[in-house]
């Protein structure tokens, strides 16, 4: 029936999908979840203006300057640049795929852009600011709220190391310094982007391999499944951590290599869904009828069949970000992850490094990592009861 | 049955060929690889030496061939059946029991057999030691959960299981070892190892002074045991919780007493002290009398233990035993609270779909007690996901003890895992990928097996 057949007063009903994510987000757990990756986000996407040594804005003879914006990175920008993206595309009600196409346009253009354009000066002397406002050279200065940069390790105080939060006369920091004498705080708003990206950008690539190999092998069966379940059994009967560790071992540390790796070793459990939601509904009249229309394959597959069997492979893929940012934490507390900016799982590591115990380097950043994995895996939950017909018929 | 059997053991064969060879593509096509340079990269050589040592390790591993050929010669090596060959490295001849040889480890020059044997008993132990405590908590827990469905006690457990679940095994093992093992707080447990080197000449079983020692301490123990668990069976809710407010209140006093001068502080003290009241007094209220019991004894017990040690007299030497369990502790905790969060979750929902279900209604109705119901008719039926999930618990714990070993220092196969792989040693990592690859399916295979014998209705003919 098309929509012009319908009565004109009666409202449209919502689609399925839509009914599902109310449901979902109608539920306690799923609200405080999203609650904390929102705030995550937040912070991610704010980080240069929540915590940083650079002030806002300052004034010097009158003359107003915002050192934050000059020492914008193009990382930065883009993150940004995105983010306002979202927002206008939120108001806008585009279609699914208007959505990530204009998404990534925008996102490639801003980063190509950045990368030419945004050139932020090398040599950072964060002291400057601080003696500068000692000595009073400053009219006026607004700072970030936290005033400290994640690498600014406060030399030119001079009594600099660990500190136990809010245990310095001078200095305010809320969770204390690490053993350099660098804000724990402002190490872990800066963190926040590696948790927020490898979460979705592994699952992303593990959902992508996981969908197209599943879907093949549910859809054809047969020899192809045969010889693809070998294939996942060979991914899964390996441990998926010494496997990740192989890998990381062997090829260079970067945020992109991780990201790959870790979407690399998890898409079997998504080609299991996948492949069982297909052979379902390959026997399903509608599939029947679009193969007897002559559509190309890939209608069929993504067209027609992915977004009947999406449900559960969407529960799979939230409790899939829980798990990438478990493994990216846990490569970096073995050692094995960034070298050069901080993580959660690498902070961790550097609570076990130093000599003595010191509970604020591995509560903070151990509880953010716990509290996303929780805000994911509760979510996950949500939806896995908003779509199970059994517990509904039941209750 | 046994030609599913042996069908199932054939398909191995082209899955382990697989994992190696994925394992082996990963290893030879990372830049560096492993070749005789990165080996002995680092190592502060004259350039003679160096060109020696390279020369050396080329023709004890064969890493100067093509990576197909190293291989298919590991592969000759590992397998049972093969090519032999002689002294000089020509061919021999084809033998049928020719025997497998895992290699030497570059890193340790020992043969990988022997690191191996070295490691797994200890391995084993955490794992054995960890898997009927997970199946108990989970079961219990998911039982109660089950029969009270959408009562506090399922909603609770279910958002505590779920956020023990998402807890990264390295933040409570960081923070257990920093608060209880560490000399800055409570050093009441050992920090790394799974045992002093004391311990190790001491005799197996702990030893008393005097038969008067041994009497106290059973005496103390069996009272103040059989004492709070009767406690534990008061039926006032409330006077319970009181009681129990006062003996947490005490142990939070103690505790904060125990602190090292630096850290000790009247806030602190009190967060303990109310902390710890309030814990004893919300275990105390809790309806489920068998968590009660448990966590009750539990008190009672170590309360005895105490008084036990306070009246002593004579020499006590704890021997291997209890010094090892005394190792034990903090690691177990660390690999099975992981577990029981997902395994409990499991169980409830088996149960209640076997609760809702028509026999369970139909014996109901014919009197049975509803006890009789639930263990008799229902949980024998819901063990079957039990039984299949309990082979995919073993890899997971052969991974999650990679993260256990390596930060209490216990000289397992994880640590040992993360050794091969950080020193790039080709014929250790290529022999665990089997071990653990073999281990993994060979528990598929045995929960299969299982899962027909459990349920008469599955059969594999």
């Amino acid at each position: 029936m098309s929509s012009a057949d319908m009565p004109k007063n009666r409202p449209v009903e919502a689609s399925y999908g839509k009914k599902i994510m109310r449901d979902v987000f109608s539920r306690l757990g799923a609200k405080l979840g999203l609650a904390w990756i929102a705030i995550i986000a937040f912070a991610a996407v704010f980080a240069p203006f929540l915590a940083n040594s650079h002030p806002l804005l300052l004034s010097i003879n009158g003359e107003v300057s915002s050192p934050a914006l000059r020492f914008l990175t193009p990382g930065d920008v883009t993150i940004l640049g995105v983010f306002m993206c979202v927002v206008v595309l939120y108001f806008l009600h585009l279609s699914f795929t208007k959505n990530i196409a204009v998404l990534a346009a925008v996102g490639g253009g801003i980063g190509l852009l950045s990368i030419i354009f945004v050139n932020p000066l090398q040599l950072t002397v964060y002291e400057q600011y601080r003696i500068n406002e000692v000595a009073e050279n400053y009219d006026w200065v607004i700072r970030a709220p936290i005033p400290y940069s994640p690498k600014d390790y406060l030399r030119e105080q001079g009594d600099t190391g660990l500190e136990a939060p809010l245990s310095d006369e001078h200095r305010v920091h809320l969770m204390g310094t690490e053993e350099n004498g660098a804000d724990v705080l402002s190490r872990m708003i800066h963190a926040s982007r590696i948790a927020l990206a490898i979460g979705f950008i592994a699952t992303g690539i593990a959902l992508f391999i996981g969908v197209i190999l599943g879907g093949l092998m549910g859809y054809f069966s047969g020899i192809v499944d045969m010889i693809g379940m070998r294939l996942v059994e060979i991914f899964e009967a390996v441990p998926t951590l010494f496997l990740l560790l192989i890998f990381v071992a062997f090829f260079e540390r970067s945020l992109y290599v991780m990201m790959i790796i870790i979407g690399i070793t998890g898409w079997p459990g998504y080609a299991r869904y996948v492949r069982a939601e297909f052979l379902r509904l390959r026997q399903q009249e509608f599939v029947q009828a679009a193969i007897v229309c002559g559509l190309p394959l890939r209608s069929i597959l993504f067209r027609h069949m992915l977004p009947n069997g999406m449900a559960p492979i969407l529960v799979a893929a939230s409790f899939g970000v829980a798990s990438a940012i478990l493994a990216e934490a846990t490569l970096s507390f073995l050692g094995l992850g960034l070298v050069d900016n901080p993580s959660w799982g690498q902070m961790l590591n550097q609570s076990v490094q130093s000599s003595t115990f010191n509970w604020w380097m591995a509560a903070f950043p151990g509880g953010a990592i716990f509290l996303t994995v929780f805000a994911y895996n509760l979510i996950g939950e949500s939806m896995r009861d908003a779509i199970d017909p059994h517990l509904k018929h039941k209750s | 049955m046994s030609t599913y059997i042996i069908r199932r053991l054939l398909l191995m064969i082209p899955t382990l060929l697989g994992i190696t060879l994925v394992v082996f593509t990963v290893m030879a096509s990372a830049p560096g690889g492993i070749s005789a340079q990165s080996l002995v990269e680092g190592q502060n050589l004259e350039p003679q030496a160096k060109k020696a040592l390279e020369d050396y390790y080329n023709k004890l591993y064969g890493l100067d061939s093509p990576a197909p050929v190293q291989y298919l010669r590991w592969l000759n090596n590992v397998s049972p059946v093969g090519f032999t060959f002689d002294e000089a490295g020509n061919l021999d001849g084809f033998s049928l029991f020719k025997g497998s040889y895992l290699g030497k480890s570059f890193l340790y020059g020992r043969p990988v057999t022997d690191l191996i044997s070295e490691r797994v008993p200890i391995t084993a132990l955490l794992n054995i030691i960890s898997i009927p405590i997970i199946y108990i908590i989970a079961v219990a827990i998911g039982v109660r959960a089950a029969t009270q469905r959408g009562q506090s006690f399922d909603v609770g457990s279910s958002v505590v299981m779920l956020s023990f679940w998402s807890m990264p095994t390295m933040l409570t093992g960081v923070l257990l070892i920093g608060f209880f093992a560490s000399n800055q707080y409570w050093h009441w447990f050992p920090t790394s190892g799974l045992n002093d080197r004391v311990a190790l000449d001491m005799v197996f079983l702990p030893h008393w002074g005097s038969l008067s020692d041994i009497l106290i301490l059973i005496f103390s123990v069996l009272f103040a045991t059989a004492f709070f668990i009767w406690m534990s069976r008061w039926s006032k809710p409330h006077a319970r919780a009181a009681c129990f407010a006062v003996i947490g209140l005490l142990a939070g006093f103690f505790m904060a007493d125990a602190l090292p001068e630096k850290e000790q502080g009247l806030i602190t003290s009190l967060m303990l002290i109310s902390l710890a009241a309030a814990l004893f007094g919300a275990v105390a209220y809790a309806q489920y009398s068998v968590l009660r019991v448990f966590f009750m004894g539990l008190v009672g017990l170590g309360i005895g233990f105490i008084i036990a040690a306070y009246f002593q007299e004579g020499p006590f030497v704890r021997g291997f035993l209890l010094d090892r369990a005394w190792h034990l502790v903090l690691p177990v905790i660390c690999l099975t609270y992981g577990g029981f969060a997902f395994l409990s979750k499991l169980t409830r929902t088996a149960l209640l779909e076997n609760l809702l279900s028509d026999y369970a209604r139909t014996a109901r109705a014919k009197g049975v007690s509803d006890n009789d119901v639930l263990w008799r008719h229902v949980f024998r039926n819901s063990l079957l996901p039990l039984i299949t999930v309990s082979a995919s618990l073993l890899p997971s714990l052969l991974g999650g003890s990679v993260i256990v070993e390596s930060i209490f220092s216990i000289d397992g196969m994880g640590k040992l895992a993360v050794e091969a792989v950080k020193g790039r040693d080709r014929e250790l990592v290529l022999s665990l990928t089997l071990i653990s690859g073999l281990l993994t399916l060979l528990s598929y295979l045995i929960a299969d097996i299982c899962y027909a014998i459990a349920d008469p209705r599955v059969s594999y003919e």
